[in-house]
This record gives C-alpha cells, structure tokens and sequence, in this order.
C-alpha cells in the first residue's frame, strides 16, 4: 500500500491525555498510523473513541487542559507536535486544511464569505487583495457554488447548510494544504446533500494531490471515499487496513461486531449482530485488551496484556488471535491465528439473533 | 397483567378490541380484510410564521404560512411498522406529531381503530391516547433529569389509572425494565447515570408502560452509536413480535429503514410522494426522488463506487415551486410538471407514486 515511500503524516505512538483532580485519564493511547501524499485515511469508531481527538492533535487544535503526553506527529518529515502556536499557526491552513462537523461554526457570521477566504488566502500567500479576490471567486466555483461572483459577498447566513460547507471545504483548501483533515464533514447534512459533499471532497482532493483524514462514524461514507481505514476503540486503533479488507474481512471482533451492526440496503437479516454493553469510560478502562469485557472470544491472556498492532491478512489488529504464540499454545497449527476470522466462522463469535 | 388488561377494557367501552371483518383494504403488500388500525386521510399541517401585527399593519408584510405537511393519507395495518423517510424540513417529525395528537391537523383526519383522534376528548380521548405512545430522537431531551427512572416509568401508569397500588406499580416498572433488558434495580437511578443506548431504552419502557398498540417512533436511534443503534433495533423488533406493536417509524436513514419497515412512504416538502412495500420500494423505485435518495445514500457494500451526485437543494417550504415540488431538482420535468401538481396514482408491485413522469410511462 502506499504507505510505504515517504509518508506525508506519520503519527508515532501519540499519547493524549487529560490531567483532572481525579488523576491523568488518557484519552489517545499510543496512537500510530501515517498517511501517504493524496491518500484517503478514514477514522472510524464510536463517540468517545477518540477519533476527532486524533484530528484535533494533529493539526494542534487540543483543548487545554488536553495534552500531547508523548509521541511525536511528522508532517512531511518535520515534526509539527512541538512547534510553538505562531509556527503551528503557519502550519495550519497552509500545509493542513481543517473541516468541522457543523458549517455554521466554523464561519464567522459577522463577515461575508468572500472577506474570510481573501482573509485566509493573504494570511498564507503572497498575494494582492485583488488576486486573492480572484482566487476566492475562483475556489467557489471550483465547490461548486453557483453565482459564485455575487455569492462571495454574501454572509455566511445567507447560505444553506450544505452550501456552507461548499465555503468552508474552499476555506480549507485556500491556500493549497496538502492534507485536510475533515471532522465528520457530512454528518449534520442531509443525505442528498451529504453525497454531493463526498463527491466534491474527492474530486477536489483528487485533483489538488491532497491527502485526507476523514474522522467519522459513518461507515458508509468511508466506504466510499477511504483507500485505508483506521478503527478506533477506548482511544486506541485496534484495527487499520485497506479499505475493502476492513468492511468486508475485519479482523478485529470489536470491528467484525462494528461491521455487522451496520444495516444495509439489499442485506435481508432478520436482527442486526449486536455487541452487547457500551465502550468502557476513560476513567475505567480495563486492563489488558479494552474490549475484553464485550469479547464473546476473550481469553486469559486478554485479560492481562495489552495486544499491540500485528499483521493480520493485508490489514493489521490489535488482538491476541491474530498472535502466532499466544494461538500456538491453543492450537498446534500456527495459520490458525487468522483461520477463525475467515468468512462465516465469524458469526459464532457475536451474538447473532435467531 | 390481568388487572391491567381488564382495567383498560373497562375504560373503552366503545372500542370494540377485535375490529369486525370488514371488507377494506389496508393499502399494505397483502390486503386483509381486518380494518387498518390507523388510518391516515388527508392531514396537513399549517404553521402560521407571519411577522408580529405591527410589523404587518407598518411595513405592510404579508401574512407568511408555512405548509409543513400538505395533504397525507396512509393507513397502518395492526402488527405493521410503516416507515416515513425524507430529508430535514419534509414534514415527517410533524406527521408523527400529529397522529400521537401534540398537533392539532389543520385539515384532514386521524382515525385510530376507527376513532377519529380530533373528535375525542376527555376521558375517551384520553383511553384512546393510551393505546398511542411515542418515542423521541434524543434521549438526553426526553428523560426529566430531576426523575428517578420508576417515577419516569410509573408516570403514564398512573396517569392512566392503570394501576393505583404503589407496590403493584414498582412491581410494574421492574418488569418493564426487564422487557428492554435493563434490570428493575435501575429504577432508583437517575437518568444521567445512564448511557445514550440505555436512556433510549428508558424511554421505550415508559412508552410501554401504558400498554399500546400503536408506537410513533421519531428518529429513535439516530443520536445513538451504530453498535447501541443495533440493539435498539433489535429490541424494538423483539418487542413488536412479543407484544404484536404497529409502529410508525419516521427515520432518515434509508439503511435503516430498510431494517424495520414492511412498508416505506417517502416524504418531500410535505408530501408523500412515493409509498410501497419494502421490498418493491428498494427494488423498482418509481419517483424520481425515491430513485435519487437510493442513489446518494453511502453504503458499506459499495466500496469505492462513483456515484452521480445529485443537483440542487430542498427548496424553501415557504416558497414552494409550482407544479411538483420536485420538478427543480428533476431530471425528467416538462411543462406539465412545472403547471399541475401530481396526485398519487397505484404502481405496479402494490405501492402508489404522484410523479406525472411514471403515470405516463416516461420514465
């Protein structure tokens, strides 16, 4: 996979944490992964998996009392985690675009559009107000923002909820980034709506060369848009992989339980798999593997250490079935680490509805 | 259990439990000779925006009405989950709101086994709304915080005079709590103690509580996680089997609805413009919005398709288009289109399309 030659992103063990009066809670927990130059990466997982914490880190956008606790974060070979706020100001919107969940908040309702772009272009370009002008037009109509020409000097309001977000992926792309990184970019839209904003997202990356991080929770979009996808669980990645390998071959039983909740046009299942009881909070994380409480295929071992990313198939998962070892003293053929996660054997694992 | 069922008979006495054999048909995949069980005519929603008075008499503005909902007829038979689907601002959530009564229709009726909701007031109005409950979107909303969960549950019990024995009552709301696989010891928590999943669950055991026939679900899991939508999903589909439930099921989320429905209406600007048994919707879809709301939902099957994304937007229900409402946004619009407002005409494979285009076979 294309991850290979010199990546773009490279997130290192990433460490994120929160210091209370109750003690540190950690919320990102040795967190890596990178993304090649024009890759698409979705980030997937359920509320308070630490998806959009993630993106935030990346493009320093961490709430105090939030905190980078170890890890570094390289973009393009240089390391960005450390850098004080003036240079990470430069950083972001020049090299890392960002796109929010909700488009009215992340336009300011007291300018028009166009004054924001020019804003935005000037901060990162060396450009006259009137090219930058030009420039602003110009990335609407590319957003596809028709009348862009009258529709720069509108105000934010004056837009509906799926234009807005037109203006604010041309804000994110004003001054050329080479990665975006896009916070559940569709979820407050409609699915009309939501579907022209994918569409447009990938021609526009596509064509620019940039690369995306795409966090959201809906697995249908990242089906659609992502070439490798990364699945969180309780502020870990317990599985990353190839797109397809992922949706259709998880590896992981939090991702094989994740994959078959999802309802889907065309499936005629009587119930949907279910994975009883809910992500541990952060404050009661379990020890050893977190989902082993809701793992009908826990083991003793899950209970006392932590699985680290290993190769399974063509993607990787953070589980002891997939350790030659640890299998190795159950069964004596050492395939056997992925033979239970090859097609319907998987089923008997979840708890499947009669 | 007993007590609860004779006591609800003794309350309606004109509603006659096993509706008579009457040749009518329910509009569903199969037609049953039972009467429907909610029956739907022409209902329509006008909301009343217009500036303040003196805004009008000064700056002479017009009197401004929103039509939410514009003339809808459907029927549910007993045991059936219909669902309603469409974009934000289609007039779905009001349609729900009116069959549960918390809107009062501007025109057309509501008829639940063959009592019209409008014309019922006081206690038989009141022995009808028992058998009507709903189930809200957001779980956070809908939960009094100040409540413990039996005060919560036990609310329409005694409301409804179900049960008037506090021992009876407590014993009630536990084992309501085990019917949607929470246990009766949660009924002295609060509900911030609770998950969004299990909030949610709350919420289906209070409306359970005073025994319905007939649930309107609004949203129920779409504020919820994929894994906790799943055991909602689940639970309800238990729960309607155990219990023999009708819902009506108002979702966005066309995967979804594809899960619980038997029969699907799609909603645009306050219309029903296509309404057919699942599996003839998903099929052969027949309106031009049904076929482009299929084609822009992201789905996990399709990895990596190139979709063809739709043109345009919602238009403002204030200022709706001529014609129908959809002839912007439609690829096979002509002057008719533009001029005469479609009306719902019978499709092959049981369902009904209003769309000029499909009465005459140019699409």
């Amino acid at each position: 996979m294309p991850s290979d030659p010199a990546p773009l992103l490279e997130v290192r063990n990433l460490r994120v944490e929160f210091p209370t009066r109750r003690g540190t809670l950690l919320a990102l927990d040795d967190i890596s992964f990178s993304i090649a130059p024009g890759e698409v990466l979705g980030v997937v997982g359920e509320s308070g998996a630490g998806k959009s914490l993630t993106g935030a880190a990346i493009i320093g956008l961490l709430e105090p009392p939030g905190r980078i606790a170890s890890g570094q974060i390289l973009l393009s070979g240089r390391r960005i985690d450390n850098l004080p706020p003036a240079e990470m100001r430069k950083v972001r919107g020049r090299e890392i675009g960002a796109i929010f969940q909700d488009p009215l908040t992340s336009l300011n309702p007291l300018y028009t559009v166009g004054r924001q772009l020019v804003e935005t272009i000037q901060e990162h370009m060396p450009l006259t107000t009137a090219q930058a002008h030009s420039r602003a037009v110009d990335l609407l109509k590319s957003t596809g923002i028709p009348a862009a020409e009258s529709r720069i000097d509108h105000y934010p309001h004056q837009f509906s909820g799926g234009m807005r977000q037109r203006v604010v992926i041309a804000l994110a792309l004003a001054a050329d980034p080479k990665l975006v990184v896009a916070d559940e970019p569709t979820t407050a839209l409609d699915v009309s709506i939501q579907a022209q904003i994918i569409s447009l997202l990938k021609a526009l990356c596509r064509e620019h060369g940039t690369a995306v991080m795409l966090v959201t929770h809906d697995m249908g979009v990242i089906a659609e848009t992502a070439d490798r996808v990364a699945v969180m669980y309780a502020g870990r990645i317990v599985e990353i992989g190839p797109v397809a390998d992922v949706i259709h071959q998880p590896r992981h039983p939090y991702t094989v339980g994740l994959m078959g909740s999802i309802p889907s046009i065309g499936d005629e299942r009587e119930k949907l798999a279910q994975i009883d009881g809910s992500m541990p909070r952060l404050n009661a994380i379990p020890t050893g593997c977190a989902f082993n409480p809701r793992c009908e295929r826990a083991m003793w071992v899950c209970r006392e250490r932590r699985p680290d990313l290993i190769d399974a198939g063509t993607s990787r998962a953070a589980c002891w079935l997939h350790d030659a070892t640890v299998m190795g003293d159950r069964r004596s053929a050492p395939d056997s680490a992925t033979a239970p996660f090859g097609g319907d054997q998987i089923t008997p694992a979840l708890r499947q509805g009669h | 259990m007993n007590t609860i069922e004779r006591l609800a008979e003794q309350e309606l006495p004109r509603a006659p439990r096993p509706a008579g054999p009457q040749a009518l048909q329910t509009g569903g995949a199969q037609a049953t000779t039972e009467r429907p069980l909610v029956e739907v005519d022409g209902i329509a929603k006008t909301f009343d925006v217009s500036p303040p008075w003196l805004n009008r008499v000064l700056e002479r503005k017009p009197r401004l009405l929103l039509h939410a909902v514009d003339g809808v007829s459907f029927t549910i038979a007993r045991g059936e989950t219909l669902a309603l689907v469409g974009e934000s601002g289609c007039g779905k959530s009001t349609v729900a709101r009116m069959l549960v009564g918390l809107y009062r229709p501007t025109r057309g009726s509501v008829r639940i086994d063959g009592h019209d909701l409008a014309e019922l007031s006081g206690p038989s109005g009141q022995a009808l709304r028992r058998r009507i409950q709903m189930i809200f979107q957001d779980p956070y909303a809908s939960l009094n915080p100040r409540w413990k969960v039996a005060e919560i549950i036990a609310e329409p019990i005694r409301v409804h005079g179900l049960l008037t024995d506090d021992d009876a009552i407590m014993q009630r709301v536990g084992e309501l709590l085990r019917h949607v696989g929470l246990a009766p010891a949660d009924a002295l928590r609060f509900p911030h103690q609770f998950s969004g999943g299990q909030r949610q669950r709350i919420s289906i055991a209070r409306a359970l509580a005073s025994q319905p026939e007939f649930l309107v679900c609004d949203e129920p899991t779409s504020a919820l996680d994929v894994s906790v939508q799943a055991q909602v999903l689940n639970l309800m589909r238990d729960l309607q089997k155990q219990d023999g439930l009708t819902y009506l099921f108002i979702s966005h989320n066309l995967a979804v609805v594809h899960h619980v429905a038997d029969r699907v209406g799609v909603m645009y600007l306050g219309r029903i413009v296509e309404l057919a048994p699942k599996g003839t919707l998903f099929e052969t879809p027949q309106h031009p919005y049904t076929r482009m709301l299929l084609d822009a939902i992201p789905d996990i099957a399709r990895t990596g398709r190139s979709r063809t994304p739709v043109a345009g937007e919602v238009p403002n229900p204030l200022n709706p288009p001529p014609g129908c409402t959809f002839h912007p946004r439609c690829p096979h619009a002509n002057e008719r289109c533009r001029r005469e407002q479609p009306q719902p005409r019978a499709t092959p494979g049981g369902g009904q399309a209003a769309c000029h285009a499909v009465e005459e076979g140019r699409i």
